[in-house]
């Protein structure tokens, strides 16, 4: 399987090359490429039918566990035929839709690696190069839903997309790392008999919060759906393609892949059902205000993606069944009704449903496909969205205490569906024939057949259900819930309650159709706030951390030496602090020396020196006082009998006295004061640093270090070294080939200094 | 002491470094076309350098009575500084050219900067890793003035000189403490006696001022002040150098120095101040990063928020950590060189075209320059499958192991973050018409330090197994 992926981006690779040379044959060409994958992958569906299970490895990081494992059974099969086969309707579609693009070549190059990363992404078995694939489809639909770039929309709508998709990835992938320790594993095979086990570990709440967000966010699930139809500034085939019928479905592959080893819980079990549910009605209602063509599809898209989670989180054999039936008639149906909404905006130049209408002499074909799409997406018999739509009422039935009323917002998010399709398949072409900015006409072969013939499917499927679906049904299954469905799928159930409802939801939605207008109009006056939209939080958090950028650049990092000097004393003395008053006996200590009358007179010195600096009104007074504590401290080396340090002192504070005033000479004269409050903020902090070195100079002083090189030395200086000062005696006597080689490369740099200065001078010469 | 021959095959890197200084300093006063033979010359040096250090890696010994450690790691360290500063006297050659501000010490100050990182990674003995220190960081306060006719790359080097030496202050009084109560430098001797030193409140003080005066050398949060400044008023390619050898060389040494730390012998003794610089610094660096304009400031908070990612890696303390951290540090040094290596290309003569907006419609005009400044701005993301997303992956990875999971999950949201300001630029480069004409400068030789970087990037993305399992088995 790994060559079908390698193949796969090298002839993404290649498109741009020979796009020009066959731009007006290339839908067909880019065509086969998908085909090809779904050949290879058909023809294993016997096997995999039979209850065989296809595992591939190849080593890629073998160290961190991190492979190439392909796991091909029948849920990742399902969704590889269900990718690669609208894949071939697409890729012929955009042939013809792309051909007056810019750079329509990238556009293959990028819907070409996004195929070939979504079918290596749902038969990963490694959890890492799932998440890997799963970011290559989040990068390549950023790129697609951004192909139109000149419009700000796009770009912006690209990024917000991203953003909340590659981030939910990355959740993914910390809840991946979190389940591969529990295992001690990447594979997600391997996790399958561990279910307690993962059940009952501490971090089992963390991985299922992470996984689900990453499957939230991908599957544009409650809170995250705000992205979705913002996404449909991309190009039609990319709508259909992505935000539709395969990339918007991995979210809901990931949680049906998982539902294995992490299933079973109350946790997992209710989250799913919750946000599933909420999901179908919340955006089955968002849709009312709408007219575009896109956003109503995309509306629907979302409400059925909360119905398919909702199934999931159901979880009941009944349940699944209809996962599989539902997921597989929404492709066919939606897919379709993208390319039409695609078809109508080519041919008319618009995508506004109260401009369209009796189109139906204009564009014969495209009406056919239309209703063909339209009448299985509202679930009327024999088409396969009826079967779906039956099996999901009917699971949904079976949950306890809140089946009725799960059944009855599912009855009311499928009513606005029909109301949805009665818009877009049907309106535009019956009625009166209204004008639009382009004369219509029927759209190229390119442009129908692909939707012609998954609309053909989706009948031919309702009518021979267990032909096309029944086969991978019960292995499907398996990888979900472990055990066979054995449930067959039948086009008819006789006359239930189950089949009543779907006629209550077709009224309803009929019902809806016409009074919309009104029941907007209601809805108008229920302002709803803002706080309710999670695509408000997305802009305040984006904003918030804006302002937050701007006001740190105004008051950290204002360029002003000072405050980045007082920024990080604060931090390191309030860090040592926090540290130093773990320490019991800080107030215990008891430094052990005496002070003689000297000493003291000279700390009153340095003290008195150290005020006037402080208070000073002339640069000259201050360093005078500056000079003054230096040579004091000088004096207190003295009196400790270390004249060689206490003759470094004075050389080093003549020489910075000396520096100062003649910088002072350079500098204006002293005008602006600080402000009272400036000079409040340094006094505390100056006081506290203070302070903090006081407490650790005498915590060191209170405390004898232990060093066998002191007492060697103060032993041996005079019998070994003939001298008393013993630093003297270290640095001539024990040390001496030290200090010679330090003095051999004085002398060497000495050699260099000489040598700049005679060729400068030879230059000045010149 | 030198006790065999032998002893001088194993630091052949750090004799072809110093004897290439020595020529330098000759060929400058003597050779009238000196700029030529030094770039040359450094070419030479660092190439042979870093590839002899790759090729000898299996040679682990420690040298001169326990003073230095060649081979291993240091080789993997030294492989990253040389091959590093390889492709910054690279894009030096033309940059140089087009400021007019070639001095002839530049060539010699790179290399002794080089030098520095590579005792540091080196060293056995604390006092190897202050001549380190102090032989990178006072090379590169002159590299930061290198454009010494210009008030901000005076007042870049002025900056990073005062803070610098605040900061080598932390460090020395840190080097005191241990030495007062541990009794002796040696870092073996250190490492074995760190459970019972742990007693000592001030041997942990000194250890403490260690790492703060080194979380200002890696550059992360609180001590960061000084990198957007810097890395503004600085050229160009010298900033890229400080942003990737300087940091890797900081990391090194804290990872030298507490082995012990880091080996999950001694608990989690300094966790919480790590965590506070990791934490802190990912989601500080990558917000501000956001507002920014000039891409300089951009690429100086991204250097932050990678610091703390960096960071989790000590904080997660044990042996995934340290492998995460020095394969972090390959990619992270190949794929931030790329991105200052097209700055410099893209940046104009006095210090234009360094906004972001300049960035607009570049793959219209320049394609190949536009495709590579996009796989280093993915792969500073951490998008797969570039080589920033194993290190980010490999550090991840090493926390959650140690229990640190929030931490990861603070990680992988500034991550997310990251994305936006990152792509930021892919997004004007392809999707934005241009608003100015910005003629990137033609530069063979850059061009060769990019591309190389960026191949690289991919390698490291690709096969990051043999590296990764190189790394791991010295440790």
């Amino acid at each position: 399987m790994l060559n079908l992926i390698l193949i796969g981006f090298a002839a993404s690779a290649i498109a741009p090359f020979i796009y020009k040379p066959l731009k007006n044959y290339f839908g067909w060409i880019a065509a086969t490429f998908p085909l090809y994958i779904f050949l290879s992958f058909i023809s294993r569906y016997n096997q995999i039918a039979g209850g065989d299970i296809i595992r591939e490895t190849f080593n890629w990081i073998p160290s961190l566990g991190i492979n190439f494992t392909f796991l091909l059974d029948g849920l990742s099969l399902t969704f590889v035929l269900i990718i690669t086969l609208i894949g071939v309707v697409v890729f012929l579609y955009a042939g013809a839709y792309m051909k007056d693009y810019d750079h329509a070549d990238r556009f293959f190059v990028y819907i070409g690696i996004f195929m070939t990363s979504m079918v290596g992404m749902v038969i990963s078995d490694n959890m890492i190069t799932l998440f890997v694939f799963w970011e290559l489809t989040s990068i390549t639909s950023y790129l697609l839903i951004g192909f139109n770039h000149h419009k700000e929309k796009s770009r912006k709508y690209a990024l917000q997309a991203l953003l909340v998709t590659g981030g939910g990835g990355l959740a993914l992938m910390a809840g991946f790392i979190l389940l591969s320790q529990i295992s001690g594993s990447l594979e997600i095979s391997s996790l399958y008999d561990l279910n307690e086990t993962i059940r009952n570990a501490p971090t089992y709440t963390a991985i299922v919060i992470l996984v689900l967000i990453g499957a939230f966010t991908k599957s544009a699930q409650f809170p995250f759906q705000f992205w979705l139809p913002n996404a449909m500034e991309a190009p039609t085939p990319v709508s259909a393609y992505l935000h539709s019928a395969t990339m918007v479905k991995a979210g809901i592959y990931l949680i049906a892949r998982m539902n294995h080893s992490l299933g079973g819980s109350a946790l997992w079990q209710d989250t799913i059902l919750i946000v599933g549910a909420i999901t179908m009605l919340f955006a089955a209602t968002l849709s009312f205000n709408q007219m575009d063509l896109k956003k109503l599809l995309a509306y629907s898209t979302l409400s059925v993606l909360g119905t398919l989670t909702m199934l999931l989180g159901i979880g009941s054999k009944l349940a699944i069944k209809a996962f599989f039936i539902y997921i597989i008639a929404h492709s066919l149906y939606k897919g379709t009704l993208f390319l039409v909404a695609g078809i109508l905006d080519h041919e008319t130049g618009t995508r506004d449903v109260s401009k369209l209408g009796g189109l139906r002499k204009h564009l014969p074909i495209t009406t056919v496909i239309a209703a063909l799409a339209s009448f299985s997406m509202m679930g009327i018999i024999p088409l396969v969205g009826f079967i779906g739509k039956e099996t999901v009422y009917s699971a949904i039935l079976e949950v306890d205490y809140w089946g009725l009323f799960l059944l009855s917002i599912s009855v009311i998010a499928n009513a606005l569906i029909v109301m949805i399709t009665i818009l877009v398949g049907f309106k535009p072409f019956w009625g009166k024939l209204l004008s639009t900015p382009k004369a219509p006409h029927e759209a190229p072969i390119k442009m129908w057949l692909g939707p012609l013939a998954l609309a053909v499917l989706g009948l031919l499927m309702g009518i021979f259900p267990n032909v096309f679906i029944g086969r991978l049904l019960d292995q499907s299954a398996i990888s979900i819930i472990s055990e066979k469905l054995e449930l067959p799928i039948k086009l008819w159930h006789g006359f239930n309650f189950v089949l009543l409802m779907s006629f209550v939801t077709l009224l309803l939605g009929v019902g809806v159709y016409y009074f919309r207008t009104k029941i907007l109009h209601i809805a108008q006056n229920l302002k709803i706030k803002n706080i309710f939209k999670p695509s408000e939080w997305y802009e305040f958090l984006l904003n918030g951390m804006m302002s937050f950028a701007k006001l740190q650049t105004k008051v950290l990092q204002n360029g002003y030496l000072r405050n980045y000097i007082i920024f990080i004393l604060v931090t390191a003395v309030s860090l040592a602090s926090l540290a130093l008053f773990k320490v019991e006996n800080l107030f215990r200590i008891t430094p052990d020396f005496s002070i003689t009358f000297y000493e003291s007179a000279i700390v009153i010195i340095i003290v008195l020196a150290t005020f006037m600096v402080i208070i000073s009104d002339s640069r000259l007074k201050s360093i005078v006082g500056i000079g003054v504590v230096g040579f004091t401290m000088g004096i207190i080396f003295i009196i400790h009998s270390a004249p060689d340090l206490a003759l470094t002192t004075f050389a080093i504070e003549t020489l910075t006295v000396i520096l100062f005033v003649l910088v002072l000479y350079k500098l204006p004269k002293f005008l602006p004061f600080s402000k009272s409050y400036s000079r409040l903020r340094d006094i505390i902090i100056a006081s506290s640093v203070g302070l903090f070195m006081t407490l650790v100079v005498l915590y060191i002083t209170s405390i004898e270090l232990q060093s066998e090189l002191k007492k060697f030395y103060t032993d041996n200086s005079v019998p070994g070294g003939k001298g008393r000062n013993v630093v003297n005696v270290i640095l001539v006597d024990f040390r001496a080939i030290d200090t010679l080689g330090e003095i051999t490369v004085l002398a060497i740099a000495a050699i260099g200094v000489f040598a700049l200065l005679k060729l400068k001078l030879e230059d000045r010469n010149k | 002491m030198l006790n065999s021959l032998q002893d001088l095959y194993h630091i052949i890197p750090l004799l072809i470094v110093s004897g290439g200084i020595l020529v330098s300093i000759i060929v400058e006063m003597y050779s009238k076309d000196s700029e030529k033979i030094l770039f040359a010359l450094s070419i030479l040096v660092f190439g042979a350098a870093g590839l002899f250090s790759l090729y000898s890696v299996n040679n682990v010994s420690i040298l001169f009575n326990g003073m230095l450690a060649t081979g291993g790691n240091v080789n993997v360290f030294s492989f990253i500084f040389n091959i590093g500063a390889f492709i910054v006297t690279l894009l030096s050659a033309d940059y140089i050219r087009k400021y007019g501000t070639y001095y002839g010490e530049y060539y010699i100050i790179l290399q002794s900067s080089v030098l520095g990182m590579m005792l540091m990674a080196g060293a056995k003995d604390l006092f190897i890793i202050f001549i380190g220190l102090e032989l990178m960081s006072i090379s590169f306060y002159v590299l930061a003035g290198l454009n010494r006719k210009r008030y901000n790359a005076n007042e870049a080097s002025l900056k990073y000189f005062l803070l610098g030496a605040f900061a080598t202050g932390f460090i020395v009084y840190g080097i005191g403490l241990i030495y007062g109560t541990a009794q002796t430098t040696s870092i073996d001797i250190l490492t074995v006696r760190f459970p019972q030193l742990t007693g000592n409140l001030l041997f942990l003080a000194g250890v403490l001022l260690f790492l703060v005066g080194f979380t200002f050398k890696i550059a992360a949060f609180p001590f960061h002040m000084w990198v957007p400044d810097v890395y503004q008023g600085s050229p160009t390619v010298v900033a890229g150098l400080f942003s990737t050898g300087g940091k890797a060389a900081a990391f090194s040494a804290i990872l030298v120095t507490l082995a012990a730390l880091f080996n999950g012998n001694v608990g989690s003794l300094f966790t919480p101040y790590l965590i506070f610089v990791s934490a802190l610094s990912m989601i500080y660096g990558s917000i501000v990063a956001i507002s920014q304009d000039d891409i300089k400031r951009m690429l100086a908070y991204s250097s932050i928020s990678h610091a703390g990612y960096l960071a989790i890696g000590l904080a997660a303390g044990n042996s995934e950590g340290t492998a995460g951290i020095i394969f972090y540090l390959a990619a992270y040094s190949f794929m931030n060189l790329g991105a200052f290596g097209i700055v410099a290309l893209i940046e104009g003569e006095n210090e234009t075209n360094l906004s972001i907006a300049s960035y607009a419609g570049l793959a219209k005009r320049n394609p190949a320059l536009a495709a590579l400044l996009s796989i280093f701005m993915f792969s500073l993301s951490g998008i797969p499958p570039f080589a920033g997303f194993f290190g980010k992956y490999y550090v991840f990875f090493a926390a959650i192991k140690s229990g640190l999971t929030w931490l990861a999950l603070i990680g992988i949201l500034s991550s997310v973050i990251s994305v936006y300001f990152y792509l930021r630029i892919v997004v004007l480069m392809y999707f934005k018409d241009q608003g100015e004409e910005v003629i990137p400068s033609k530069s063979a030789m850059g061009m060769v330090g990019v591309v190389l970087s960026a191949i690289l990037v991919v390698l490291l993305g690709v096969f990051p197994g043999s590296i990764i399992n190189l790394i791991s088995s010295f440790l």
